[in-house]
């Protein structure tokens, strides 16, 4: 029973995390929308189940604040108050609490807050608006829902519950429940407002119901419509959702992960047993028995690909966990510099590993940190140039291939690449004939740079110490990397690319100076073989020529600083040619072994961007080899073209 | 004494909140239990047929509480079968309209395991009652 107890403290944990992930998004959309009645019943559901599940468990302080919380939601629900920031401001404290508890019970630490000052603030904050509602509150909703009665009786047409029913969807805070306008009339008797309402939104209370209705089901709905419930569809939608949501099973994550460990050990075997069964096959070609076993293995080798792509699904989740805390943070973060600005967010549906979902949250608030400090400007400034008072920040995520993009862009002022530079110099990471030669496209990257930070003096907010070179090393730790595009008053683009998967790559191995290397296939644009007349040397940078274009070539003897022994003397030399970003480079190596699925090891204690290693796989063969880190190669280039 | 072989369905939004109510009714014996996420589930579930009990909740997304106790009362194939509703505070009006819909009886939240037998076996004693 007590290991039952504890179970079910657990999943009360993260269930009530989970709800309080699903609402925090949604105050920031109440705040926009205003009273939307919608929203507001499933914020005092969360707060409601909340209260009622640590009530049985016994956790009373949770109930205390989920309690008081409620208390405001209701009367918001039952339109006795309206919505204030004050009011805003101290629920979101009492979600920051209900967190801060729930991490108490998960850490087991035993530590006790004292909520009642919050009780107390929340009470307080219940009466100032019951106080202050008779006034505002009911004169300012006559306007908006007398009109649905009057309107909608007198127009029933269907053509205007088609323009009505888009309204709906627009803005369902208009969706007054029709009896209680009836009776607001009835109290309130400033009658002249009620013609003066616009008409068009209002109707929507009553006329799009009907034919909805009709289509969707049964008897009662009429009663949900009366409510100002969901809308059927909506409402079918939803089901069709929660019936998906119960076929799900909660998972240890510790499991899921043995089994991708395992997974990978598996990968490993079977690249060995294809070795080896190839050698069979070459040695003993007409044996019977080399036939079975290529059979057996080649079975093995399709299994083993479905497999990891199974388990690899299985630790994909929404982005979404991640994205439904942006829009407080981006309140938060607007409303202390003083700024106006809107977020929206696009494909929060795309799926990612779990380890993406852990790691992307802090760069990405980061970089909304900084484009909100730093990209966007203030309302004044922004009228100024003839844009809307208003910043926009979009974030956006969609898979390309095997890559997983998450663009952030903010329509602020720009970054402007001379002040990066002369501000790059002033702190000694440049010198100015660097920064002379350096293209503007590559001059964005100095933002990475560590100790750099453009602000004259830092703020409370991007400047802590640590800068956007943080982000570039969180996110070159998940394999992927970071684009930057900027243009002066049109704002500024960052670019997450990162690969679907981690644990598992396809792998080109070459061979340089006798020892094999693995390089990740996905940054691999083409392989040549280049004759070594074709190589040119400008200004003591080697370069080709690939269809016209000039491209950079380094050897990856160099890179990895090795001596060339040998190499020199061939004719010819293999090149890779590498696209990172909008980065193209080419790597020489001395011999192509070919393309091989690795898994990768993580070698701790190593310092990726110095020794260019990414971790270390065992090869078919079962010899351990090398992962390099292109990104990090890609990063490097400059200083390689100095040496 | 009611059938502890009887089928029950527990319907709550809330996950934890199933798992403690199934808890209790396992520990008063029944182990048929099946669950719903909301009044919209647990109704087709209801429909499949099988259930001699509901325990419900009140606030849920989708379909509450009353509306599947409506639904229910009004379904010539579902209009006698006992519903139980939880609700978190014992607000009189909520209580009177669920009254009126049909419920058999109400629970607040939270409850021991005797509180919930007390409540069954009253509902129990009242269905033997009107046979």
């Amino acid at each position: 029973m007590n290991d039952e107890m504890e179970e079910i403290t657990l999943e009360f944990i993260t269930e009530a995390e989970e709800s309080l992930d699903k609402i925090e998004p949604r105050f920031v959309e109440l705040e926009q929308k205003g009273q939307d009645t919608d929203l507001i019943n499933d914020i005092f559901r969360s707060m409601h189940t909340i209260k009622g599940a640590a009530g049985f468990l016994g956790f009373q302080l949770i109930v205390d604040v989920a309690h008081s919380a409620e208390n405001i939601m209701k009367k918001l629900r039952d339109q006795e108050i309206t919505l204030s920031k004050p009011l805003m401001d101290v629920i979101l404290k009492a979600i920051d609490m209900l967190r801060l508890l729930l991490n108490h019970l998960k850490e087991k630490d035993g530590i006790i807050e004292d909520v009642s000052p919050l009780v107390q603030e929340l009470g307080n904050a219940l009466k100032a608006a019951i106080s202050g509602a008779p006034d505002t509150a009911p004169s300012e909703q006559i306007e908006q829902s007398d009109a649905p009665v009057a309107q909608a009786l007198k127009e029933p047409e269907a053509s205007k519950t088609i323009s009505a029913k888009i309204t709906a969807e627009k803005s369902p805070d208009t969706a007054v429940k029709p009896d209680e306008a009836s009776q607001k009339t009835s109290k309130a008797p400033e009658t002249t407002q009620i013609t003066a309402a616009t008409p068009q939104i209002p109707e929507v209370s009553k006329a799009p119901r009907s034919p909805d209705n009709g289509t969707a089901k049964n008897t009662e709905t009429a009663q949900a419509a009366t409510e100002g419930e969901p809308k059927p569809n909506e409402m079918i939608q939803a089901a069709k959702d929660s019936i998906q949501k119960a076929q799900n099973l909660r998972v240890d994550v510790n499991r899921i992960d043995k089994v991708m460990d395992l997974t990978g050990e598996v990968v490993l075997v079977r690249n060995r047993l294809l070795n080896i069964s190839n050698y069979f096959d070459m040695k003993y070609t007409d044996d019977q028995m080399t036939e079975i076993l290529m059979e057996a293995v080649s079975f093995l080798d399709r299994i083993t690909s479905d497999m990891q792509l199974a388990v690899m699904k299985m630790r994909m989740q929404p982005i979404q966990k991640i994205f439904s805390k942006f829009p407080r943070l981006v309140r938060d973060i607007s409303s202390s510099v003083n700024k106006d600005v809107e977020l929206q967010i696009f494909g929060e549906g795309t799926e990612v590993d779990k380890t993406v979902i852990e790691n992307i949250g802090d760069p990405m608030t980061h970089i909304l940190r900084n484009s909100i400090d730093h990209g966007i400007e203030s309302s004044e400034e922004r009228i100024a140039k003839g844009k809307p008072p208003k910043g926009k920040i979009i974030i956006s995520t969609y898979q390309r291939g095997t890559q997983i993009v998450i663009e952030i862009k903010d329509d602020g002022g720009g970054m402007d690449v001379n002040k990066l530079k002369r501000k790059a110099i002033e702190k000694g990471l440049l010198t100015e004939e660097e920064a002379q030669k350096m293209p503007d496209k590559e001059a964005i990257d100095i933002i990475f740079l560590p100790g750099f930070s453009t602000k004259e003096t830092a703020t409370q907010l991007s400047g802590r110490g640590v800068g956007m070179d943080v982000v570039k090393t969180n996110i070159s730790l998940l394999n992927g990397y970071v684009e930057v595009s900027t243009e002066k008053d049109a704002g500024t683009t960052f670019k997450i690319i990162i690969p679907l998967t981690l644990a598992i790559i396809q792998a080109l191995m070459v061979e340089v100076n006798g020892a094999k290397y693995a390089i990740p296939l996905a940054p691999i644009e083409e392989t040549l073989k280049v004759s070594k007349k074709d190589i040119t040397n400008i200004t003591g940078q080697n370069v080709i020529v690939i269809r016209d274009k000039i491209c950079p070539l380094f050897d990856l003897s160099s890179f990895l600083g090795l001596d060339t022994n040998g190499s020199e003397d061939l004719d010819y030399k293999y090149v890779i040619v590498i696209l990172m970003g909008d980065k193209r480079f080419c790597v020489a190596v001395d011999k192509l072994v070919g393309q091989e699925e690795v898994v990768i090891k993580i070698l701790n204690g190593l310092d990726t961007t110095s020794s260019f290693v990414l971790g270390a796989t065992i090869t078919g063969d079962g010899k351990v080899v090398f992962i390099l880190d292109v990104s990090s190669m890609s990063r490097n280039l400059m200083d390689l073209t100095k040496a | 004494m009611p059938d502890l072989k009887m089928k029950i369905l527990v319907v709550d939004d809330f996950s934890t909140m199933r798992r403690i109510v199934k808890n209790l009714l396992k520990q008063l014996g029944y182990d048929n239990i099946e669950e719903a996420e909301d009044g919209a589930q647990a109704y087709s579930k209801l429909k499949n047929g099988g259930f001699s009990f509901v325990v419900s909740d009140w606030n849920m997304p989708n379909m509450d509480g009353l509306d599947l106790l409506k639904k229910v009362r009004s379904d010539p194939e579902l209009k006698n079968l006992p519903i139980l509703m939880v609700t978190a505070e014992a607000e009189k009006e909520k209580v009177v309209t669920a009254i009126q819909a049909g419920v058999n009886n109400y629970i607040v939240k939270p409850f021991t395991g005797e509180t919930l037998k007390e409540k069954m076996d009253k509902v129990f004693e009242r269905l033997a009652a009107q046979k």
